[in-house]
């Protein structure tokens, strides 16, 4: 983890706020991929 | 002796360092090291997946569901209540299991009920907008449901994420026919968790714009989820409340009819 965050380019600012975007992407694109995934556990129960 | 101690010294340091070499690795470890690693990270996104379903989906459902409630009793106030003379519709015999209405429209005179001379009349609401809250429904039984559940208009995914869902295609709550409304059995909220525990005689009441409009259950059946005659008109004025069966699964459905027995529009319904 140490040695991805130290190859982000740019100086410590720039690598920081680079992690913080791709952590907060990484998330959201979770939440989507769960989202749909949940859609096999629970449909919301309508029918046709 | 001594200058032989030193000389040894001196040649020990001079020595080019070796570092001690790693043993490599078969091929077999790295498969199993990759087969390792692949497994610690499923297991944590299946992990990570529940505790989104079961957990944090039901947080800002709830949440969502409080402001959605508050909502409902402003939509009450602010909708315009009117009457309108009553003709009924539907007046086929409810089917059996796996059976089909024909949905063709009124069957009866239309005209309202009571002959020209003594029309009776029903309380109506305006038809919400998609997303809409616009009802409450509580059933005393269902500990989760027993402080009520707003209910939204539409039976989209993203109106089911925050209450229960109101078919746009079947008659308000408390009016007549056959009312259908959808809910999340597991996730989002999961107000209809534990609906199988409803058994005939049981209440539900809806409270709208109209008033509140009290169902009492008459029946449950499991059904497949593309078996649309559950939502289709019936005589009378019913409540259809459609959910997942089995929990964990949408692999069929749970319906639960409930009739009126109680209402604004009872009397002109079934007097």
């Amino acid at each position: 983890m140490k040695r991805a965050f130290l190859s982000l380019p740019g100086p410590m600012v720039v690598k920081v706020i680079l992690a913080i975007i791709i952590v907060v992407v990484a998330l959201i694109a979770l939440n989507y991929i769960y989202d749909w995934m949940g859609n096999f556990l629970d449909s919301g129960g309508n029918i046709g | 002796m001594g200058n032989l101690a030193v000389m040894s010294d001196t040649v020990q340091r001079d020595l080019p360092r070796t570092r001690t070499p790693t043993p490599k690795r078969s091929v077999f470890t790295r498969i199993v090291r990759v087969i390792g690693w692949t497994s610690i990270g499923l297991g944590l996104f299946l992990l990570g997946f529940l505790f989104h379903q079961l957990f944090v989906t039901t947080f800002f459902a709830q949440r969502a569901n409080v402001a959605l409630e508050a909502e409902a009793v402003e939509y009450f106030e602010e909708t315009e209540v009117s009457q309108v003379p009553y003709v009924p519709t539907g007046v086929q015999e409810a089917p059996a299991e796996g059976g089909s209405i024909d949905s063709s429209g009124p069957t009866g005179p239309d005209q309202p009920v009571g002959g020209p001379d003594e029309p009776k009349f029903i309380f109506i609401e305006g038809q919400p907008d998609r997303g809409q809250a616009f009802a409450i429904l509580t059933i005393p039984k269902i500990d989760r449901l027993s402080d009520g559940w707003a209910i939204v208009e539409g039976v989209a995914r993203s109106q089911l994420k925050t209450g229960a869902g109101h078919y746009p295609t079947t008659p308000l709550p408390g009016q007549p026919g056959n009312s259908a409304i959808a809910g999340h059995r597991t996730t989002y909220g999961a107000p209809f968790h534990n609906l199988e525990i409803l058994v005939a005689g049981d209440t539900i009441e809806v409270e709208t714009a109209l008033g509140v409009s009290i169902y009492e259950v008459r029946e449950t059946v499991i059904v497949r989820p593309t078996e649309i005659w559950v939502t289709q008109d019936r005589p009378g004025a019913w409540l259809t409340l459609t959910t997942c069966h089995p929990k964990l699964s949408s692999r069929q459905r749970l319906v639960v009819f409930a009739e009126m027995v109680s209402g604004p529009n009872y009397e002109t319904i079934y007097g």
